[in-house]
């Protein structure tokens, strides 16, 4: 069903292209291939060497740390043979990180002196989010180039408001039910506000679009919900706790959130296999296409083997984790492009400070596509 | 090497030439081929900082810049933009460096878990106010009822009423008493326990008060609570946690976006870790406490012997909320009960007749029974005449 879904976005009808873009002559399209060569043993030594840097730093190498690492998975991915480049400096991001730090305890220390004070913060953080995002954004796309041209994305604070705070007022009357139609509102935002060079990325996919995988993931939630608790009430039952008018035994109290979290991790990795292969698959970047093939079911055993891992060697295997999730995801992505991307051209830019990047990650706010 | 093969970009295009790179001298390079012919001085230039394998990208000041492979002479070509990263390179290619990094990193984490993760939480709950701490309780007495069946207490009133004030007995002149309340709940789900809830109530089961006989020993066991509670061990140990998982958040966020699960695990681990040493300290004041008002602590040991034999027939476990009976140190901790009674006694003598399964038959020969059949002849000296004899 995916392929089917990938030839049918190749065959979609291509939006009109400037003429100075000599492929528009040539019909033929040629998959790129995204391909990380990144080694676990190899961004081992990079991660524990800055780890331990930055602890012994006390936090303040963690900014060169953070270049370092970008740059290694950047620079691990190529592209028609070349590789991406994270150009950002330790410096700005060490402000930002400063200035995060500094926000997040005065939230925390607002809670030690009054509730209404810590309240008044965390609404004020809120309303700072949209800012953020936006220009967490910028910052990264700033610093992030390919084949000498930088990418950009276009600071549209109005719409960013719009999109990221003012609709969560309809989500909450409509008791959620907006939520998908909401969540590719933001998508399309953070997609159709990127450049790279002069080309504008579109998103050819209305937001109605993302109800599929949304409605399918509740439902099987729904039906997982059901599903355990009848099945908990046959426990319950055949333990004759009803009979005898006592409680349930301790243990089913303490099951039932862990099933429902399991559940939960379930359903989520095939949600983000899903949203991500409608984002990539309809994305149009001047006629170029991307091809998404991610899978649920192997997004899911990388997140619960990584996570398996991790825990058994006491974060040893962070790296190793990073860098199969990173393979994988570059496995799944090309670009289908009729051009050999020799002629696109650079746009003016600005430089953008590190700020929002750094508040949004320690925020751990999701942007991502 | 006096060249190398590279691909230029000239920062405006996306264009990729294929070029040569040539060192003219010391202080000049070339670049030449595809239509490309620049001379430039190598102090105009900025060389990405070397890291792992990955390509090197040398910039122009005019925005354009070179792609290259990894080379060990690139630095010396080129001079180093930045000290601190080609330091860090070497540490990264180092063996040794690698290894002390790893050492450092444990060590750093095994100790912020150890001490770190308690002294911050510790230092924070000194500054939580107490309505804080009450709204806390009430949040905990509901989940009990919700989640683990807690219903009122079918204790008779007489009852309560007496072990209520036993409990105002050991209270008192305690710090911080006037917030301390005692309440009765059942709870067949549970069994016999006792629960100190943050805000300083102390929930006793109703199943605790069936299964203990001596009011003594209720006394150890609700002494052991009001230890919970005048070190604050409930607010500490959800500070802990709460450190615990933002700790963990912090790592496997990164990692997968599904991080609960995750989290929950080790939070599991280092709960109980945290809260055996709360548990002992919560037993030495016990301990102190009996003693004050003239108790052995080897009361608490005969009440956890019977808890114990209740829950899971003398075999350890971990239930969640059992903060008192079901530890996996228990055999230790009746053992440092009846120490600590051994040495009660010995300290007050006069009191031995006050400890729990003393016979007084066999240790002073006063015998129930004896008494059934007076002496006698002068050979035999009935228990109750023999002090009058020797007064005379």
């Amino acid at each position: 069903m995916e392929d089917q879904l990938v030839v049918a976005a190749a065959a979609m009808p291509l939006p009109p292209v400037p003429p100075e873009q000599p492929f528009a002559n040539s019909p033929q399209v040629f998959e790129h291939a995204f391909v990380f060569d990144g080694r676990a043993s190899e961004y081992f030594r990079i991660w524990i060497v800055n780890l331990a840097l930055s602890i012994l730093s006390l936090g303040i190498f963690s900014a060169w740390a953070k270049v370092r690492t970008q740059r290694y998975f950047y620079g691990s991915t190529r592209l028609a043979g070349v590789p991406f480049e994270y150009t950002a400096k330790p410096l700005p991001i060490l402000k930002g990180r400063i200035i995060a730090v500094v926000l997040f305890s005065a939230y925390i220390l607002a809670g030690q002196v009054s509730l209404a004070l810590q309240v008044g913060l965390a609404l004020l953080i809120a309303i700072l989010t949209p800012w953020l995002i936006v220009r967490g954004a910028a910052f990264r796309a700033r610093y992030s180039s390919w084949r000498g041209l930088n990418f950009r994305f276009i600071p549209d604070y109005g719409e960013a408001y719009i999109r990221f705070l003012i609709l969560g007022i309809p989500l909450i009357l409509t008791l959620g039910l907006l939520y998908p139609w909401i969540k590719g509102k933001q998508k399309a935002f953070i997609v159709e506000n990127h450049r790279y060079g002069g080309s504008w990325f579109k998103l050819l996919l209305s937001a109605g679009q993302f109800y599929p995988p949304y409605l399918i993931a509740w439902g099987v939630l729904m039906a997982w919900m059901f599903v355990f608790s009848m099945l908990m009430f046959g426990m319950i039952m055949a333990s004759g706790a009803l009979r005898s008018g006592e409680a349930p035994p301790t243990w089913i109290a303490l099951a039932m959130p862990m099933f429902m979290y399991l559940g939960y991790f379930v359903v989520l990795a095939f949600l983000a296999a899903a949203l991500a292969n409608l984002v990539y698959r309809h994305i149009d970047i001047d006629g170029r296409r991307f091809r998404s093939s991610l899978q649920g079911r192997k997004l899911l055993w990388i997140y619960a083997s990584n996570t398996l891992a991790i825990l058994l060697s006491i974060g040893l295997l962070i790296p190793w984790a990073m860098v199969r999730l990173a393979q994988y995801r570059a496995d799944c992505l090309s670009l289908l492009a009729a051009d050999d991307f020799n002629h696109m051209i650079a746009e003016r830019s600005i430089g953008i400070d590190a700020t929002a990047a750094e508040v949004d990650g320690l925020f751990d706010i999701d942007i991502g596509l | 090497m006096n060249a190398f093969r590279a691909s230029y970009f000239d920062g405006v295009t996306s264009r990729q030439h294929d070029v040569e790179v040539e060192r003219v001298n010391a202080s000049t390079i070339r670049v030449s081929g595809d239509g490309i012919e620049r001379i430039e001085a190598v102090g105009s230039l900025r060389i990405s900082p070397r890291l792992a394998r990955i390509t090197r990208s040398i910039e122009f000041s005019d925005g354009a810049r070179i792609l290259a492979a990894d080379h060990e002479l690139l630095d010396d070509w080129f001079p180093p933009e930045d000290r601190l990263q080609r330091v860090v390179d070497r540490l990264e290619r180092h063996a040794h460096a690698v290894a002390a990094s790893i050492v450092v990193c444990l060590v750093m984490g095994i100790a912020t878990f150890a001490w770190g993760v308690p002294w911050i939480a510790d230092r924070i709950a000194t500054h939580v106010p107490a309505g804080v701490e009450a709204k806390l309780g009430d949040e905990v007495r509901g989940q009990l009822d919700r989640f683990f069946g807690f219903t009122n207490s079918t204790v008779e009133n007489s009852q309560q009423a007496r072990f209520s004030k036993r409990f105002s007995n050991l209270t008192s002149g305690l710090a911080g008493n006037e917030h301390y309340r005692l309440a009765f709940r059942d709870a067949p789900g549970v069994g016999p326990n006792a629960l100190a809830i943050p805000g300083g109530t102390i929930v006793v089961t109703d199943q605790l008060i069936d299964l203990l006989d001596d009011d003594r020993e209720f006394d150890a066991v609700v002494a052991h609570e009001i230890g919970h509670q005048q070190h604050r061990h409930a607010l500490r140990q959800t500070l802990r946690s709460s450190f615990v998982l933002v700790i963990a958040a912090m790592f496997t966020g990164d990692v997968s976006s599904a991080s609960a699960i995750v989290i929950g695990i080790p939070t599991f681990l280092l709960q109980s870790h945290y809260s055996r040493g709360f548990e002992e300290e919560a037993d030495r004041f016990a301990f102190a406490t009996l003693g004050a008002h003239a108790t052995s602590p080897a009361w608490f040991a005969a009440a956890m012997r019977k808890l114990d034999e209740v829950h899971d027939g003398g075999k350890s476990r971990e239930d969640g909320i059992a903060y008192l009976s079901s530890h996996p140190s228990t055999p230790s901790r009746i053992a440092a009960a009846e120490a600590a009674g051994e040495e009660f006694i010995a300290n007050h003598p006069d009191l031995i007749r006050e400890t729990p399964g003393y016979d007084a038959c066999e240790s002073d020969g006063i015998c129930p029974d004896d008494d059934d059949e007076p002496c006698e002849d002068d050979d035999c000296i009935d228990a109750d005449e023999a002090v009058e004899n020797v007064d005379s």
